[in-house]
């Protein structure tokens, strides 16, 4: 099987061979459970019938020992199967998140995050599962329905073959009962994402929940996703339900077929009485592994659906990697020219036929209604997508062939939707430049207006910002995304509407700091506010995709359009009072 | 307040409580009859196959020495039946018991849920989304079967102790006592290991959750990691994670594995000294040798079922770490909540009251002191000022979020009484409310639902032209799908703006008699907002709102503006008031007019 072959590759080649020594360990101690019953046979026999007390210490020691022998290496097996399960839960966990890092973005937009969730967390468990107990119970099962077939075949093979005859039969019901379960675990399963999308969902948006008041309206949602869950569970186990008795009615037939037909073949002349006795006492060590068989399909298969959607997400490549040929830039120097792009996604065109050109140290301002496209062009800029037609240009040099390290390294970010790590607000500033001292983000913090309210929290620079910076207002996690892009020391510095939350007084503040970085850079800004872009060397002003209109602020002004009748409207004038 | 982060562990705040297993019981108690009927089924099930020992006896001892095959058969088909019989005991108490266990975990998830509803914004607030998310999803799964055939199996497992001791006493007391003497060694090492294995299990636990935390944060702000090439930091943060989750899963096994370990040794030594001194009486007239055969198999069937005892033991308390997170997070108290005797409040007019309101999100440091207001029915406020100055914090108590320290405020019926915002149903309270938040979160599903949301009830229609009142449409309406189509809960397609119009297009299906606009259009650009504000001028008309806003175009239209500083209102008054005040407002409008280029498009 896929599955197997792939968790196996998983797993560190040490571990690999401790695996298969505690596995075939764990074949021979199953064996080992047949010495004791044997041991007290004798020791009826000899000492009890034979009334000769002289064995007994002998014997009983010999028993104790192994006894402590067996549960020791039993002990020891056990432990080795968990720590390298472990390894693997731990391999896949790194391997998988480190896929995630670096995963296109266009995956994000199609899996949602209770579903990672859920790869991550139940998926992977039964993987570990696998490993830690499936292969265990398969291999004792095994080996010991062989060990006690081979050691009665021996001793009457007419009556060992009947018993054996069984297997084929089990065989089938196996083959019948997996081929129906498969897509019951797939549905359950997939139920669990469900389940765990929507709590996830409205954990992330309980103020919109609050704020319509709709708990009951999301208890109810959640509970049909909740309840479909059960009824997937149900409906798996009344299947099994229905198989459940014909394995437990083959499993009494090593019984049922070692005493009757035993019994028979004696009268027939075919078997010994103490062959019998030999049968009936070791009638279990073949029942047992039918029985366990059943639990063994469930997890299998229970198994199989998890490690598809765990090999899923490993195989999954991302689309956006590094050219074979890409070129080394040790430093930016933030030249960004765009050439005829256009951009469409899945069939909506977003950007159509899109040039500007940015000289190292310019500020170039784009705005547009809502939906233009404005923010697309940034993240064509970073290379969250490839562009469908032209080119998009660093340093003059292609951003297909930078290496997406250097390329997105040298690019600094304060986007729209802001988001914060629950991590403190140092950490928070320093998340892009780990190498950053004390002072520098107290000076980052402070150009981007963040220091005054940061000193102010109970526990200053060291409070944990909430996840997404819940507690924080706009203005504020807006002030702290914008002191962590520019703690980048970026060679281009894009403001993705950083400040609309910003109150003017602080803008305009945050504006003279942009001027006077100690590090020069390229300003990318996009802004409703004209406050925001008016300064700038060159305005782009994009309209359904297209640069509609490109100027300076005087330039624009002196034209009809956008640009214009935007800054009339900033100013509370009616456009003929303007003109 | 204090915040956990990721790689914090979240100390559990009760020591173990015997109230976690009677609250476990409330659970349990509502299938008694139906695990009553289980345990019935399964002791019959056992019952019925001690008769087989007996056939094979009387097979063996008669058929075979007569040679009398008719009776062989008649005892197989006797055994045949036997076994069908149990076969079937056992198929039905299996079915019965997957639908208490289901049904349990369905109980335990749908309460806590509910519960997590009405927790307030401050607890979501203190801990990473992913810490709650895996109690209500991975915990509750893992204590289903320990608090239903766990429950069972102990309980059959204990009857058959009971009887296997009177057997044993029945047969030899003496070596029956030695068989026992076994015991109180199992139960002390039990209890030896039991606190380190408690503690490994809720280590185990929380190791668990910082590593779901990390990875929900992970996937949510993966956006910003890739653009500040953060991942290898990441990573390293998730190898600890990930290493910490290992070493605490190892530790936890060691511990739990040694309790069958020493329950099989413990039998092994049992089965020795029995014999010895079986032996050693033997040919007194205390013990005979048949006493000593049967003995040797009880000590067996004593020690097998407390090795089953302390499997289901292991399992207990392994998911007691996980069932004492969910108790714990049920009994996180509900700070804003309908007072016992909340009323409905029946439809506002729409005049708001602040009297005397002092709040504080942390002690000690009031954001609001002393603030009084008094809004008429239909105007419109606007609140500006520096931000953190506590302008959402006005709309957010009005709202009720959190509750006020001090003071109180009333909202007036249409039929002429006020209300107290704290003594009416929140949920009277919200839904005569609409306020748009600085965040719009999109559900994932299709743009309409996420209109919808505002009014479930809303026709398609009434869902487009809301859409179209705040210019949604224009952009829904492109789209290939269109209402349609579907967005995820990152809403990554939309951009920010699209996303603030289509939780406009929410909030005024909800029909509100109070609109609240927490910066709502920042990111919507200046044409598009013009256009929205005309459409919504209708609507505006007989509402009162509250606008949170920078851009003074946005408020300078208000009727009155309230200018928020120092903890409390520092100016209020129309824009032409305000004006000739020469106030803070003032300086404002001044700053951005200048700012604006004003000047030079007059020259």
């Amino acid at each position: 099987m896929q599955q197997i072959k792939w968790l196996w590759s998983m797993m560190d080649k040490p571990y690999q061979k401790r695996h298969i020594f505690a596995l075939s360990v764990s074949a021979i101690i199953s064996i080992m459970l047949l010495i004791n019953p044997a041991l007290t046979a004798i020791l009826v026999d000899e000492v009890i019938i034979g009334q000769n007390p002289e064995p007994l210490m002998r014997i009983l020691l010999m028993m104790l020992v192994i006894k402590l022998f067996r549960e020791g290496m039993r002990y020891f097996m056990v432990i080795t199967l968990e720590r390298n399960s472990q390894n693997v839960s731990y391999n896949l966990r790194t391997r998988l998140f480190s896929k995630l890092q670096y995963q296109d973005m266009s995956y994000f937009d199609q899996n949602r995050t209770g579903d990672i969730m859920t790869r991550l967390s139940a998926d992977l468990d039964w993987c570990r599962h696998a490993l830690s107990y499936i292969d265990l119970v398969a291999v004792d099962s095994l080996f010991m329905f062989l060990s006690t077939s081979i050691y009665l075949f021996f001793v009457n093979w007419k009556l060992a073959l009947t018993l054996v005859m069984v297997t084929p039969l089990l065989m089938l019901i196996t083959k019948v009962y997996s081929s129906k379960v498969r897509p019951m675990f797939i549905d359950m399963r997939d139920k669990l994402a469900d389940m765990n999308t929507a709590a996830q969902e409205n954990i992330a948006g309980n103020r919109v929940v609050k704020a319509f008041s709709r708990e009951e309206y999301e208890e109810e949602c959640f509970d049909e996703r909740s309840s479909s869950y059960m009824n997937a569970n149900l409906s798996i186990n009344k299947l099994w339900l229905s198989f459940f008795p014909f394995i437990e009615l083959l499993a009494n037939a090593m019984t049922l077929i070692t005493v009757f037909l035993g019994g028979y073949f004696i009268i027939q002349g075919e078997l010994t009485a103490g062959e019998l006795s030999i049968f009936a006492s070791l009638s279990w060590a073949l029942s047992n592994p039918m029985r366990n068989l059943g639990n063994l399909l469930n997890d299998v298969q229970r198994f199989i659906t998890s490690a598809n959607k765990v090999m899923q997400m490993d195989c999954d490549k991302p689309r956006l990697k590094d050219a074979a040929n890409a070129q080394d830039h040790p430093r930016m120097e933030g030249k960004i020219e765009f050439k005829n792009v256009s951009f469409s996604f899945d069939t909506t065109r977003v950007l159509k036929d899109v040039s500007f050109l940015a000289q190292p140290g310019q500020t170039i301002a784009i705005m547009g209604p809502t939906g233009s496209g404005k923010t697309t062009l940034i993240q064509l800029l970073a290379r969250f997508y490839d562009v469908q037609q032209g080119d998009i240009l660093v340093d003059d040099c292609n951003v297909k062939a930078w290496k997406l390290q250097q390329l997105r390294g040298g690019i600094g970010t304060a986007l729209q939707d802001v988001f914060l790590f629950s991590d403190t607000a140092e950490g928070n500033i320093a998340f892009g430049n780990q190498a950053l001292s004390e002072e520098e983000v107290f000076d980052f913090a402070r150009r981007a207006a963040a220091d005054d309210f940061i000193s102010k929290l109970p526990e200053g620079y060291d409070t944990i910002i909430g996840e997404r910076g819940v507690g924080l207002s706009g203005g504020q996690r807006q002030r702290i995304a914008l002191a962590r892009a520019i703690a980048v020391k970026p060679s281009i510095l894009i403001m993705d509407d950083t400040t609309s939350a910003v109150d003017m007084e602080t803008e305009q503040y945050i504006q003279k700091q942009l001027e006077n970085l100690p590090f020069s850079c390229t300003k990318i800004i996009i802004a409703q506010r004209i406050s925001s872009v008016k300064d700038a060397d060159q305005i782009l002003i994009l309209k359904d995709g297209e640069i509609a209109q490109r100027g300076t602020h005087s330039e624009l002004l002196r034209e009809p359009g956008y640009y214009y009748d935007t800054f009339a409207l900033q100013n509370g004038l009616e456009l003929e009072e303007a003109i | 307040m204090a915040r956990n982060r990721f790689d914090v562990d979240e100390t559990l705040e009760s020591p173990f409580q015997i109230g976690h297993l009677k609250r476990a019981l409330t659970y349990i108690k509502k299938h008694r009859f139906k695990m009553l009927l289980a345990l019935l089924l399964s002791s019959l099930a056992s019952i019925s196959s001690l008769f087989i020992p007996k056939i094979m006896q009387w097979v063996l001892d008669v058929a075979v020495p007569d040679k009398n095959v008719s009776m062989l058969l008649r005892m197989a088909l006797l055994f045949v039946g036997i076994i069908l019989m149990g076969i079937v005991f056992t198929t039905i108490r299996s079915r019965i018991m997957a639908f208490v266990s289901q049904e349990i975990v369905y109980d335990i998830r749908k309460d806590l849920f509910a519960h997590l509803q009405r927790l307030p914004f401050s607890y979501y607030d203190s801990r990473p989304a992913g810490k709650i998310l895996v109690r209500v999803i991975n915990y509750v799964n893992s204590v289903s079967d320990i608090m239903s055939n766990g429950i069972i199996n102990s309980i059959l497992e204990i009857i058959n102790l009971i009887f296997i001791v009177i057997f044993m006493y029945s047969t030899n007391a003496t070596l029956a006592t030695i068989i026992i003497a076994g015991l109180p060694v199992f139960v002390a090492i039990i209890l030896l290991l039991k606190p380190r294995q408690r503690k490994a299990w809720q280590n185990q636990s929380n190791k668990n959750s910082n590593f779901n935390a990390y990875l929900a944060e992970s996937i949510d702000g993966v956006r910003v990691s890739q653009l500040f090439t953060r991942q290898e930091v990441n990573k390293s943060i998730m190898d600890r994670l990930a290493l910490a989750c290992k070493a605490a899963w190892l530790k936890a096994i060691y511990i739990s594995n040694a309790v069958w370990v020493s329950s099989e040794v413990i039998t092994q030594i049992v089965f020795t000294f029995m014999y010895v001194a079986g032996v050693h009486w033997m040919g007194g007239t205390m013990v005979s040798f048949g006493v000593i055969l049967a003995m040797g198999q009880y000590v067996g069937r004593f020690w097998q079922p407390i090795t089953n005892l302390a499997n289901i033991y292991n399992s207990f308390v392994n998911n007691l770490a996980y069932l004492e997170r969910i108790f714990e997070t049920m009994d996180e108290p509900v700070v804003v909540d309908d007072k016992i005797d909340a009323k409905e409040l029946p439809e506002i007019d729409g005049c708001v009251d602040f009297h005397d309101v002092t709040f504080a999100y942390e002690e000690g440091s009031n954001i609001l002191e002393h603030m009084n207001l008094h809004v008429k029915a239909g105007e419109s406020i606007a609140l500006v000022g520096p931000t953190g100055a506590g302008k959402s914090t006005i709309v957010n108590l009005l709202c009720r979020f959190y509750n006020l320290n001090d003071g109180s405020i009333t909202l007036h019926a249409k039929d002429g009484s006020t209300y107290d915002i704290s003594d009416v149903t929140l949920h009277s309270l919200r839904t005569q409310l609409g306020i748009m938040l600085q965040d719009s979160f999109i559900f994932s599903g299709t743009l309409a639902d996420n209109i919808r949301y505002g009014n479930l009830s809303a026709t398609d229609e009434q869902i487009k032209h809301a859409a179209t009142m705040v210019r949604a449409d224009d952009f829904i309406s492109e789209m290939p799908q269109g209402y349609q189509t579907t967005v995820n809960e990152r809403g990554n397609r939309l951009s920010q703006g699209q996303k603030q119009l289509v939780s406009f297009a929410r909030t005024l299906l909800s029909d509100p008699k109070i609109l609240i606009l927490d910066e709502a259009t920042s990111s919507i650009d200046t044409k598009t907002e013009k256009l929205l504000q005309d459409g919504i001028q209708a609507l505006l008309k007989n509402r009162t709102s509250f606008i949170i806003a920078h851009r003074l175009s946005t408020i300078k239209n208000c009727d009155k503006i309230l200018y928020i500083s120092n903890k409390g209102i520092l100016e209020a008054g129309s824009h032409d008031e305000l004006m000739e005040k020469k106030g803070a407002y003032h300086a404002l409008y001044t700053t951005q007019s200048h700012d604006q280029g004003f000047d030079s498009a007059i020259a």
